[in-house]
């Protein structure tokens, strides 16, 4: 009769892993906010982009989310002029990555929000679940 | 005879289903939470009306209080046991207007709130099963 249940905890479950998945490309684009190009002129780090994916699970009888490919964000560098830096262009310009942390850190908000959900849905089901057994108690 | 012959019984093991359904629809709704075009989906909560009549025609034709359940409208229909089992609830799509630009129709307060209020209605029903196998055991005789 738990099956139900468990069903609820494993789609919950894998919210919070697409979720947990999420923040670590965050955690990526933050960490390599200032990672420039080795070479002159070349290209630096490229904002990666997270996304969902619903799947349906034959197993669950349900649509259960999942981590899709991380994508390249698409968009211009950044420009700094600093002639000194070793991936200066001739003309004396770095390109600094196209991460934005304000950006970054709202994404990390969201995605924590989101697992919290995940979770409250687990303990809410775990709950139900330890209602059940009790009822064999008495 | 097993507790599933006793309506009350049935009555309440159909409602405990029908929970434990809600609260997977539940469960994938949140964990779709931030899935583009993703709609949310709720279960039809059960109409008291309609399930009654239903219960009362099954009982009036099989000529024994059997609940609320399915109806026998024939011999050659095979009973379910306890003839009580409801499989499927229906489902509904929300249709909200609130969508972020991404298609995206998930509330995830509402579904906080509706997990909440799922969880307290099955421990509700829970506690009357538990208080009905009570009854059962003062009518035999053992001391509660």
């Amino acid at each position: 009769m738990s099956e139900d249940f468990l069903k609820s905890i494993r789609i919950a479950a894998g919210g919070m892993r697409a979720q947990a998945g999420r923040m670590r490309v965050s955690a990526e684009n933050i960490a390599n906010a200032n990672s420039t190009a080795a070479t002159p002129g070349g290209d630096p780090y490229r904002r990666k982009i997270p996304t969902f994916r619903t799947t349906f699970d034959r197993e669950l009888q349900a649509t259960t989310v999942q981590l899709g490919p991380v994508r390249q964000d698409q968009s211009e560098f950044r420009t700094r002029y600093d002639p000194n830096h070793p991936a200066a262009d001739p003309r004396g310009y770095v390109k600094v990555p196209n991460v934005n942390s304000l950006v970054e850190s709202m994404d990390l908000r969201e995605a924590q929000r989101s697992y919290e959900a995940n979770l409250n849905v687990v303990t809410s089901t775990r709950r139900m679940i330890q209602r059940t057994i009790e009822l064999l108690r008495s | 005879m097993a507790t599933s012959d006793v309506p009350i019984f049935s009555m309440l093991r159909n409602r405990m289903r029908w929970h434990q359904d809600r609260q997977k629809l539940l469960a994938e709704n949140v964990a779709n939470s931030e899935t583009p075009g993703y709609r949310a989906r709720d279960l039809v909560a059960p109409n008291f009306d309609s399930m009654l009549r239903g219960g009362v025609r099954a009982a009036a034709s099989a000529g024994a209080s059997t609940g609320v359940g399915p109806v026998r409208t024939d011999p050659g229909h095979i009973g379910a046991i306890g003839s009580t089992v409801q499989n499927r609830f229906e489902v509904r799509r929300n249709t909200g207007l609130v969508a972020t630009p991404d298609g995206n129709r998930v509330n995830l307060e509402d579904e906080m709130l509706k997990v909440a209020q799922n969880q307290m209605d099955y421990q509700a029903v829970a506690g009357l099963y538990q208080r009905s196998l009570g009854m059962i055991r003062t009518a035999i005789g053992k001391k509660a």
